[in-house]
């Protein structure tokens, strides 16, 4: 009979068996406020979820709890994921809680995130796109709402740090339902003014005010807006998709001024470091000229200036010396020239001299041989009658009177006979 | 065209002068340029300096119903 009693060890153990595998059990939606809450020193959170007439058990483990954007409280209305099960030491049943969420918040984190991945998908928070921010701009254009904190800090920080900036302030409703569609008509309407840049923004508040800020259409018109855009939504910890469009963002409307317009006194200070540079470098010039200067006065020639004049004097010598070099070289070269020409003339002259001379010995020779005394010296003789030279026999008559002319002198004779040959 | 010179933004004003500045340190101006760009920087120096002092004319505007810009004053 005994074997028919468990223990409460076996009930319980049975009883969240048949909890475990129930599917219904192990992946639950709940929403409901919190009460009870106690944050365990290790980690662990301890709570109950009840909603008007009932409640339940809760538990969220360090694990899953130390992901939580958000610190619960008493009273929170919250919606949480997890299964159920039982404890087996109580017997109480509990949840065992995953994921936890402020409800109402959380259906707009939902649409936050499906929005925030589309439009980044699309490449409208591309930070090639984000416009440059202009050094000093000359106007800016505002929107925000025309009363409150936001437009009164911007315009007197606007003010305090760099007063020549004009503003125009487009106002525009920020939260509420009418909020985004005010917001997208001023941003077109900023457009079509001469602005440098914009800000658009507000001040702080709750998740739900902010909200118009996550507005896909202005995201877009945002997106799509030709000048520069500042976002300046007053919160600190998320960004709002305006601030991931925009091409800088502020956490408030006094840091969207800031970053705006220069800070006249930085800029004073900068202004000052400028002149020091025009003054320094300037004064750099005109030091490098003066050394150049001090350096040519410094120069040899310019401390001795006899020496210029030594100078010239020796420059006169050498070339002096040079001239006297090549003129009396000129002189040996004309000499030789000359005596070079008269050594020809001579040698030509003895040579046609020479030439001469045998020419004459020559003619002398031809004259010898011509010449009848030398006939005469080897036993020949001439005769003449009246000086005229007896050739032929013919020439003369037996008694004419003759003249017969030897080496050594003459025989005047009568011709007594003559014979032919 | 005969128009004067347009008047520089306070912008260029200065990038003007930074430009300047620069060929100044640069070191490779002769030295009647450097004394005529020098003289330049101061002037563009002195605008910068009385631009910024004489804002007494700027005023915030708003843009009304009627799509007109008024003036705008906000108590401090």
């Amino acid at each position: 009979m005994e074997d028919k009693y468990i223990t409460v060890s076996q009930l319980n153990r049975y009883l969240k068996f048949k909890f475990d595998q129930d599917p219904n059990l192990s992946h639950i939606f709940l929403k409901g406020e919190i009460s009870n809450y106690k944050a365990h020193s290790r980690g662990h959170l301890y709570f109950t979820i009840k909603d008007e007439t009932s409640r339940i058990n809760a538990v969220m483990f360090y694990n899953q709890a130390s992901k939580l954007n958000f610190t619960p409280e008493d009273g929170m209305k919250v919606m949480v994921t997890g299964r159920i099960s039982i404890y087996e030491v109580t017997g109480g049943y509990q949840i065992y809680v995953e994921e936890m969420q402020q409800d109402g918040i959380g259906n707009l984190y939902i649409e936050y995130e499906k929005l925030k991945k589309k439009l980044e998908a699309e490449g409208l928070f591309d930070q090639a796109k984000k416009k440059p921010i202009p050094r000093f701009p000359e106007t800016i254009g505002i929107i925000t709402a025309p009363t409150g904190a936001a437009i009164k800090d911007i315009l007197s920080t606007i003010k305090r740090r760099w007063p020549i900036t004009k503003t125009i302030l487009f106002p525009s409703l920020v939260q509420g339902a009418s909020a985004a569609p005010d917001i997208v008509s001023q941003i077109k309407k900023a457009s079509e003014y001469n602005l440098d840049l914009l800000i658009v923004g507000r001040g702080g508040g709750s998740i739900e005010d902010l909200w118009c800020f996550n507005d896909e259409n202005v995201a877009r018109a945002l997106y799509e807006c030709p000048i520069p855009v500042i976002s300046a939504v007053g919160h600190e910890i998320d960004f709002t998709i305006a601030d991931f469009v925009a091409d800088l963002r502020a956490p408030t409307p006094t840091g969207a001024a800031e970053m705006a317009v220069p800070n006249q006194k930085d800029f004073y200070n900068y202004l000052n470091q400028v002149n020091l540079r025009l003054q320094k470098s300037i004064h750099q010039k005109i030091f490098d000229n003066l050394e150049k200067v001090k350096n040519l006065k410094n120069s040899y020639i310019l401390k001795n200036p006899i020496s210029i004049y030594e100078i010239k004097e020796q420059k006169f010598d050498t070339i002096y010396e040079k001239f006297q070099l090549v003129i009396s070289s000129l002189l040996i070269k004309k000499k030789e020239d000359f005596n070079t020409k008269i050594e020809k003339i001579i040698t030509s002259i003895k040579q046609n001299l020479e030439k001469n001379q045998n020419r004459y010995l020559l003619l002398i020779n031809k004259l010898e041989v011509l010449n009848p005394l030398l006939t005469i010296k080897r036993g020949y003789t001439i005769t003449r009658m009246n000086q005229n030279v007896i050739t032929s026999i013919k020439d003369i008559k037996i008694k004419d009177k003759i003249t017969v002319e030897l080496t050594d002198g003459k025989i005047d004779a009568t011709v007594n006979e003559i014979n032919k040959n | 065209m005969a128009n004067k010179e347009k008047e520089l933004t306070f912008e260029e004003n200065l990038e003007k002068l930074e430009e300047i500045v620069k060929k100044l340190e640069n070191g490779n101006v002769p030295l009647d340029d450097a004394i005529e760009n020098f003289n330049e920087a101061m002037k563009l120096a002195k605008t910068c300096d009385e631009k910024l002092k004489n804002a007494e004319e700027k005023v915030n505007k708003i843009l009304n119903e009627d799509g007109k810009l008024e003036e705008f004053n906000i108590e401090e």
